[in-house]
């Protein structure tokens, strides 16, 4: 637990409090106020973030505090994209889920600040990070809609969850491919392979593996099993968080990828 | 008569015809039917094919899964040497051949280019990174007599050139067809340097080094100032004193050189030295750090066939170089007096095929996904 008596704390905390407050007045049906809430959550959001920028020179998206201030910055715009472009529901979730993503940049992880090592000085480092993140944004909300899609009992309804999962998926999926891509490519670039065999690369391609499984699955049984269908997604994110955490929090497994902490 | 008899003759083959048509329609229904009895069984059992090709695919996922969590738990090193075992090496085969058999059997995988797309990317990835590996290199050699090295190890000093390179497999050396030549080798660092400063309560301060800048610690702790920096630290004894100076010749010792003003007015000199960390007297009230962190390491390098140079780079980390079916990268350096370099060698077999896979995959996700999915 760590409490940053710094601007750059304050604002994570605002954004925090904003997102949490939004979440409670789009449930409580005052949705035109959670709104403005929201987006003064996200302001302040975009504001630590550009704060970070500067301080460290660099796109902050190398440690795991930079990363957790990225989510809680491009939560807004995906959940607005999802219900102004997509149709989709879930946008009180959305307000929750982002204030859930900015609590470890808040509470958990140091935010010293870091030069880049030689390995991370490269033009592939942004758009490996950021891919990534904004893939997880998206299979994050299609796991809101799979555990959802469990919950309800009603045969429509549930179709109609099992469907919206499947196009955040379709959103989601092309994006962690290009993740995985680009972090292949790179590592051609710094480490002389385009595969290390590195633990977070295993998990990140065991996380890809299972999106591939469901597509094959979902094409072989439609939505005759729909609740297995779900269940593919929850596993989906439970693989990411693995990838994203135990990787590199643990001492379990040593690798490349370990200044990522 | 005749008429009747005409007429009688007319009915009879009117009646023959008749039975022949009813004969031929019979056949062609029987022909028909069989046809189509012989293609729905047909069309039954690739659909049956089609079933189990599906199910593999999956089976043959879901343990590629189980085998990248497994491989997680082994650690890099071995998880290298595991997918890379002759067990793994029929796994990889077997996931190959069933996505050509898929694109096969699917008429949808080739109706649908980005499905194609998709699919023909995996099989490049796969059938590149076979080619590339330990395994594929023999195969090289076996089948076309190419022989390259897969991966290995140089190290070369400043202004001398090797073409020997040390395997990653068997600690065998093999040698290149051209020679590397290191120009010279360099570590650069981020500007400005640190010195941190603790005091033995646990009060710390970070500041930026500037020579001749006096860093105010407070009444209770006195003043620090920066006097000097080296960059090769040596001592020299001029008239029975210790004379600190800086050596280019000799191996890098980075240090300061501070001031430290008590409150009480005494003055001392200290050295704080980036490769020993820690060096205080029993009597200093406060530790000091001398810290500089690192930007990039840097080898200049020229490759020379017949003592001509034919290709020259600066490399870097994430600027190799490539020349003669070879990547070569900085890999590691003489941290000591930085006198040599070592640079890591990695054939490029099976590269281009993987880097096209990667094109294709990329494009047909996005396609299909993209344009085709997400519409409400």
């Amino acid at each position: 637990m760590e409490i940053k008596y710094t601007i750059q704390g304050l604002l994570i905390y605002i954004a925090i409090a904003m997102y949490l407050l939004a979440f409670l007045t789009t449930f409580l049906r005052h949705e035109r106020i959670g709104n403005f809430l929201y987006l003064f959550g996200f302001i302040s959001a975009v504001l630590a973030f550009a704060y970070r920028w500067y301080d460290v020179r660099h796109v902050p998206l190398q440690n795991l505090f930079e990363v957790f201030l990225c989510l809680g910055v491009i939560s807004y715009p995906v959940s607005w994209f999802c219900r102004y472009t997509l149709g989709a529901g879930g946008y009180s979730g959305d307000m929750l889920i982002a204030a859930i993503m900015l609590v470890p940049a808040g509470f958990v992880f140091s935010a010293e600040p870091q030069r880049l090592p030689p390995a991370l000085q490269s033009w592939l480092f942004v758009p490996h990070v950021a891919v990534y993140a904004l893939s997880y944004i998206f299979m994050e909300k299609a796991t809101f809609q799979a555990i959802l899609s469990l919950c309800v009992t009603g045969r429509m309804q549930h179709a109609d969850s099992e469907e919206a999962t499947y196009r955040m998926i379709c959103i989601g999926f092309p994006l962690l491919t290009l993740g995985l891509i680009l972090g292949s490519w790179w590592g051609k670039l710094a480490w002389g392979d385009y595969w290390g065999w590195d633990p977070k690369e295993l998990w990140s391609l065991a996380s890809w593996l299972v999106y591939v499984g469901y597509f094959h699955f979902r094409y072989m049984f439609g939505k005759k099993h729909a609740r297995i269908n779900s269940l593919w997604t929850i596993a989906g994110m439970v693989f990411i968080l693995i990838t994203l955490f135990w990787v590199n929090l643990s001492n379990l497994f040593s690798g490349l990828h370990s200044y990522a902490t | 008569m005749t008429a009747l008899r005409a007429k009688s003759y007319l009915l009879s083959h009117l009646y023959l015809a008749i039975v022949i048509s009813y004969i031929v329609q019979d056949k062609l229904h029987q022909y028909n039917s069989v046809t189509i009895v012989v293609r729905t069984i047909k069309e039954d059992l690739m659909n049956k094919f089609r079933r189990i090709v599906l199910w593999a695919a999956l089976t043959l996922v879901l343990l590629l899964i189980f085998l990248s969590i497994y491989g997680a738990f082994l650690g890099a090193e071995r998880a290298k040497s595991f997918f890379n075992s002759l067990p793994l090496a029929v796994y990889w085969t077997a996931l190959t051949a069933l996505l050509i058999v898929g694109i096969i059997v699917f008429r949808r995988l080739v109706r649908v280019p980005a499905l194609l797309l998709i699919h023909v990317g995996c099989i490049l990835i796969l059938a590149g990174s076979i080619w590339g590996s330990q395994a594929g290199h023999k195969l090289q050699k076996k089948l076309l007599r190419i022989e390259k090295i897969p991966t290995g190890q140089m190290l070369i000093y400043e202004g001398q050139q090797e073409n020997r390179v040390v395997l990653e497999d068997a600690n065998q050396i093999g040698e290149l067809p051209f020679y590397v030549r290191l120009k010279d080798f360099r570590v650069e660092y981020y500007k400005p340097d640190f010195l941190q400063i603790q005091t033995r309560q646990g009060k710390s301060w970070k500041v930026p080094v500037e020579i001749g800048k006096e860093i105010s610690l407070g009444e209770d702790v006195g003043i620090v100032k920066i006097v000097r920096a080296f960059e090769s630290f040596k001592i020299k004894v001029e008239d029975g004193k210790n004379v600190p100076f800086d050596d280019p010749n000799s191996a890098a010792n980075p240090a300061l050189e501070v001031e430290i003003k008590s409150p009480d007015g005494k003055a001392a000199t200290r050295y704080v030295f980036e490769r020993f960390p820690g060096h205080t007297y029993p009597e200093d009230r406060l530790h000091l750090w001398y810290q500089r962190i690192i930007s990039d390491y840097v080898s200049q390098l020229q490759i020379l066939q017949n003592n001509e140079v034919v290709a020259e780079k600066d490399i870097e980390v994430n600027h190799p170089l490539h020349f003669g079916g070879y990547h070569f990268y900085q890999y590691s350096y003489d941290a000591d007096a930085g006198k040599y370099t070592i640079l890591m060698v990695v054939s490029d077999s099976g590269l281009n095929f993987v880097y096209a896979g990667f094109l294709m995959l990329c494009i047909g996700a996005l396609w299909h996904f993209w344009l085709k999915r997400i519409t409400p």
